[in-house]
C-alpha cells in the first residue's frame, strides 16, 4: 500500500479523537522543546567561551613595572584549590610545568626598583616606577603591534553627590577599548583623543560603579569627583560578556576610567604601572615579546648582567583571574596549572569547549528523558486506541485491510503524533531558547542540524514506540474484533 | 462434485473445530454444498447452530478445519492471511447487524474504504470519492455524504454500509443480521435493496438470520442447526420487497413501526 493513502488513513483517525491526539502531541512538544532548548543552550554556551576566550586576548602582552624573583612552590592565593568537579577535567592541560615566577602577586621582587614605591597601597607587580608615557609611544613604533594602552591604578573615592564610592581607578589610553573586546557602552561613550591630548577631566564609568554612584540614572554629562576634582561623566561601560555580571570587586566594572595624561597631571606623575599591548596577529607574540624586552632594556640603560626592571607577559594569567571567568574556573585554571603561560589560550579555549560539550551532553541527556516519557505517553495512547478502536480495526480488516496494512496505519499514526509533537516542539524550543537568552543574558544558538536530529529523534520515538501496539493491532483476529463491543 | 468449478461457491466437507480450554467445539461438522451466480441464499438457524462460522469461512474471514472451499473456481481454504484480504477487498461485500461504520467519519469517506486497500489499482482521492458518490446515490444517501454515522438513522446507517460493500463491485455479498437493528419497515427497505441488487447487477446475497419471515424473502433457504445443514430448499413463495413497501407506503407514516 502506498505510504501517502497509509498516511492519510492515519491523519485521518487521528482527527477523529482531537483531545486525546493534541494532549499527546504536547508529551512530545515538551520533550523536543526542552532537548533542542537544552541544546541551544549548551552550544550558546560553548560559543560564548570560545568568545571569552578570544576575548581575553590570544594577543594580548602586558608589559609591568618591575620584576620578581624565581620562586620554587606555586600557590595561588596561599593554599592549594580543590576544582569543583566539573574543572577536574582542566587538570588534564597538557603540558604540566613546574614553578613559574608570577604565580604570586603578593610576592615582592628584591630588585632595587622593587622598592620604589609611590606610597599607594599597591605592592607588587607594576607598582616599581620603571615604565614611562614615552616607554610606550617607543613600543607603538615596534612592528606587528596593533593597540597600545598605558595603564595607571589606584583605588580611589569617586564622590557624586552625596553618593561615595570606594573603586578601581584606572588611568589608561583612548585604544583600551579596542583591546577589552568584551566591552559595550551602555551608555556614552569612551574618552576622545582630544580629551586625552588636552588632559582633561573626564571620566568613564563601570557599570558598577556607575549604579552605585547614580542609581538607575543616567550618568553621562553629569559630575564626579575624584581627588576633590571634578570630573566629568562621558560613558558607562559594562561587559557583552555573558559569564559573569560585574559585581562589586570586578577590577573591570566596579572600576573608573580616566586619560592617564589626565592622572599624570593631577598626580604630578609621569611613571606607569604597565602597559598593555597587541599584537595584530597572535603568531607573533613571542616576537613582539622579545622586541619590546630589547626595546625596554635599551631605553632604561640595562647593562647585559643585570636582570630586567620589567616583565613582559602574556595577559593569559591576569585574563582569567579577572576577566570573565567565574571566579572558582579562574582559580582552579590558575591555581592548579603551572606554567599557564606556556599552555597556549587555543588549549585552553579546547579544554574548557570539552567540559562545555559534556554538560550540554549532560543536560540534554536529562532533557531526553523527557524525550522517552514522551514516546511512553505515545505508546500508552496507542496501546489505548488499539483497544478502543478494535471494532474500526475489525471493519478495516473485512473490507480487505491487510495486517500489515493495520499495522503501518497504526505505526504512521505513532509517528505523525511525535512528528507533529517534534515541530511543535522545534518552534517551542526557538522561543523558549530565545527566552532564555533574553532573560539570563545567555547565548543560546540552535543550529540547522540539531532542528534536524529533533525532529528525526521524535519520528524515531514515534517508530519505536509505535510499534508494539501497531504489531497488536495487525495481530487481531479480522472476527473477534468485529464482534468486540 | 463436477459442478464445483461452475459454482461461484462451492463447500466440500468443510469442518470448523474451535479449541477451547482443552475441550474442542465443533461448529461445523462437514457442510458440503453450491451456490451459484445470481442466488439469494437466505442462511437460517438458532444461535449456535453454525450459520456465522459458515459466513465467516464463506467470506473469506476464517479458513475451515477440514475440507475444501472454491471460490470462484479457486481453492481458497489454504491462503494466506494476505491473499484472504485482497479476496475480501475485491470480491466480497459485509453487511453487519450493528453497521460497523467507522464512527466521527462521514459517510461518503466510510464509503470510500475499500477502495484504499483496493493495492492493485491505483485510484486517485478524486476518483475513490466520486465513486463513493455513485455507490450512495445507489442507495439514496447523496445528500447525507457529509453526515456521520451518529447523524443518521439506523436504516440510514444500514443504507451506507451496503453502499461501502459494493464499492468494489463484489460478486458476493454477504449480510449478517443485516436487519437485526431496524424497525420492520426499514427492514424491508434494506431487503428491497438487496433484491434489486440481485435483479439488476446479478449480485450473488448470502443473508444469515434468525428470522424465518426475513429469510423468506431469499430465493433458497438453508437452514443450519448443530453445525449442520438440516435442510436446503428453494424458496418459490418469496416475498417481495418493493411491493411490500409500495404498500407500506400507502398507510400512514407510523403504522410500519
Amino acid at each position: 500500500m502506498p505510504v501517502r493513502s497509509s498516511f492519510a488513513i492515519a491523519v485521518r483517525a487521528l482527527r477523529r479523537n482531537r483531545l486525546q491526539t493534541s494532549l499527546t502531541i504536547v508529551g512530545m512538544t515538551i520533550g523536543v522543546a526542552a532537548v533542542l532548548a537544552m541544546i541551544a543552550i549548551g552550544t550558546g554556551a560553548e560559543a560564548a567561551i570560545t568568545d571569552q576566550i578570544r576575548a581575553a586576548g590570544m594577543n594580548l602582552i602586558v608589559v609591568s613595572a618591575g620584576n620578581y624573583k624565581m620562586k620554587s612552590t606555586d600557590d595561588f592565593g596561599g593554599g592549594a584549590v580543590e576544582p569543583s568537579a566539573a574543572l577536574r577535567l582542566l587538570s588534564f592541560l597538557e603540558p604540566v610545568l613546574l614553578a613559574h615566577p608570577e604565580d604570586d602577586p603578593m610576592e615582592k621582587h628584591d630588585h632595587p626598583t622593587a622598592r620604589q614605591r609611590l606610597g599607594d597601597s599597591e605592592a607588587g607587580l607594576g607598582s616599581a616606577a620603571t615604565l614611562t608615557a614615552a616607554d610606550a609611544d617607543a613600543i607603538r613604533g615596534i612592528r606587528g603591534v596593533q593597540y597600545v594602552a598605558e595603564g595607571l591604578h589606584q583605588n580611589v573615592h569617586v564622590v557624586a553627590g552625596e553618593k561615595r564610592w570606594f573603586t578601581r581607578l584606572h588611568g589608561t589610553d583612548l585604544q583600551l577599548p579596542l583591546i577589552r573586546r568584551a566591552w559595550t557602552f551602555s551608555r556614552g561613550r569612551f574618552f576622545n583623543s582630544g580629551e586625552q591630548s588636552r588632559a582633561e577631566q573626564v571620566v568613564v564609568l563601570g557599570s558598577v560603579a556607575a549604579e552605585r554612584l547614580f542609581g538607575d540614572a543616567n550618568p553621562v554629562g553629569r559630575d564626579a569627583s575624584l581627588w576633590r576634582q571634578r570630573f566629568r561623566v562621558v560613558g558607562v561601560v559594562t561587559t557583552a560578556s555573558w559569564i559573569v555580571a560585574p559585581a562589586p570587586g570586578d577590577d573591570q566594572f566596579d572600576a573608573v576610567y580616566i586619560p592617564f595624561s589626565t592622572m599624570h597631571r593631577l598626580l604630578n606623575l609621569a611613571k606607569l604601572n604597565d602597559i598593555t599591548i597587541t599584537a595584530a596577529s597572535t603568531g607573533e607574540v613571542s616576537r613582539i615579546m622579545s622586541d619590546v624586552t630589547l626595546l625596554l632594556r635599551a631605553r632604561h640603560h640595562i647593562g647585559e648582567d643585570k636582570p630586567d626592571d620589567f616583565t613582559v607577559t602574556t595577559q593569559a594569567r591576569q585574563a582569567l583571574a579577572k576577566g570573565g571567568m567565574r571566579p572558582d574556573v579562574a582559580r582552579a585554571v590558575v591555581g592548579n596549572v603551572s606554567g599557564l603561560e606556556k599552555v597556549t589560550l587555543e588549549q585552553l579555549g579546547k579544554t574548557l569547549d570539552r567540559a562545555t560539550r559534556t554538560m550540554t551532553a549532560l543536560l540534554a541527556g536529562i532533557a531526553a528523558v523527557s524525550l522517552l516519557v514522551g514516546g511512553i505517553g505515545i505508546m500508552n495512547v496507542m496501546l489505548l486506541s488499539v483497544t478502543e478502536r478494535t471494532r474500526e480495526i475489525g471493519i478495516r480488516r473485512a473490507v480487505g485491510a491487510r495486517a500489515r496494512d493495520v499495522r503501518s496505519q497504526f505505526v504512521l499514526e505513532a509517528v505523525a503524533l511525535s512528528v507533529a509533537g517534534g515541530l511543535i516542539g522545534v518552534v517551542a524550543g526557538l522561543i523558549a531558547s530565545r527566552g532564555l537568552s533574553h532573560y539570563l543574558r545567555w547565548s543560546a544558538t540552535i543550529s540547522p542540524a540539531a532542528v534536524l536530529v529533533s525532529v528525526g529523534v521524535a519520528a524515531a520515538v514515534g517508530i519505536f514506540f509505535g510499534w508494539y501496539p501497531a504489531r497488536q493491532a495487525a495481530r487481531l483476529d479480522p472476527i473477534q474484533s468485529l464482534r468486540y463491543e | 462434485m463436477s459442478r464445483a468449478e461452475d459454482a461461484l461457491i462451492a463447500v466440500r466437507d468443510v469442518t470448523k473445530v474451535y479449541a477451547m480450554e482443552g475441550a474442542s467445539v465443533h461448529a461445523l461438522r462437514g457442510i458440503t454444498l453450491d451456490i451459484d451466480r445470481g442466488e439469494f441464499v437466505a442462511v437460517v438457524g438458532p444461535s449456535g447452530s453454525g450459520k456465522s462460522t459458515f459466513m465467516h469461512i464463506l467470506g473469506c474471514l476464517d479458513r475451515p478445519t477440514g475440507g475444501r472451499y472454491l471460490l470462484g473456481g479457486r481453492d481458497v481454504s489454504d491462503l494466506s492471511d494476505d491473499e484472504l484480504s485482497a479476496i475480501r477487498n475485491r470480491q466480497i461485500g459485509f453487511v453487519f447487524q450493528g453497521f460497523n461504520l467507522l464512527p466521527r467519519t462521514s459517510a461518503v469517506e466510510n464509503v470510500e474504504l475499500p477502495l484504499l486497500y483496493a493495492h492493485r489499482s491505483r485510484i486517485s482521492p478524486a476518483e475513490r470519492r466520486r465513486r463513493a458518490m455513485v455507490a450512495l446515490a445507489a442507495v439514496g444517501l447523496e445528500d447525507r455524504a457529509a453526515h456521520h454515522p451518529s447523524q443518521l438513522s439506523g436504516g440510514q446507517q444500514q443504507r451506507v454500509a451496503i453502499a461501502r460493500a459494493l464499492l468494489n463491485d463484489p460478486a458476493i455479498l454477504f449480510a449478517d443480521e443485516p436487519t437485526g437493528n431496524l424497525d420492520s419497515r426499514t427492514s424491508i427497505e434494506v431487503m428491497e435493496i438487496f433484491q434489486r441488487l440481485k435483479a439488476d447487477r446479478g449480485i450473488t446475497i448470502v443473508l444469515i438470520t434468525h428470522e424465518p419471515q426475513v429469510a423468506e424473502y431469499g430465493s433458497r433457504i438453508i437452514r443450519f442447526k448443530d453445525g449442520r445443514v438440516v435442510s436446503d430448499r428453494p424458496n418459490a413463495s418469496r416475498r417481495a420487497a418493493a411491493d411490500e413497501l409500495a404498500a407500506v407506503a400507502l398507510e400512514p407514516e407510523d403504522a410500519g413501526a
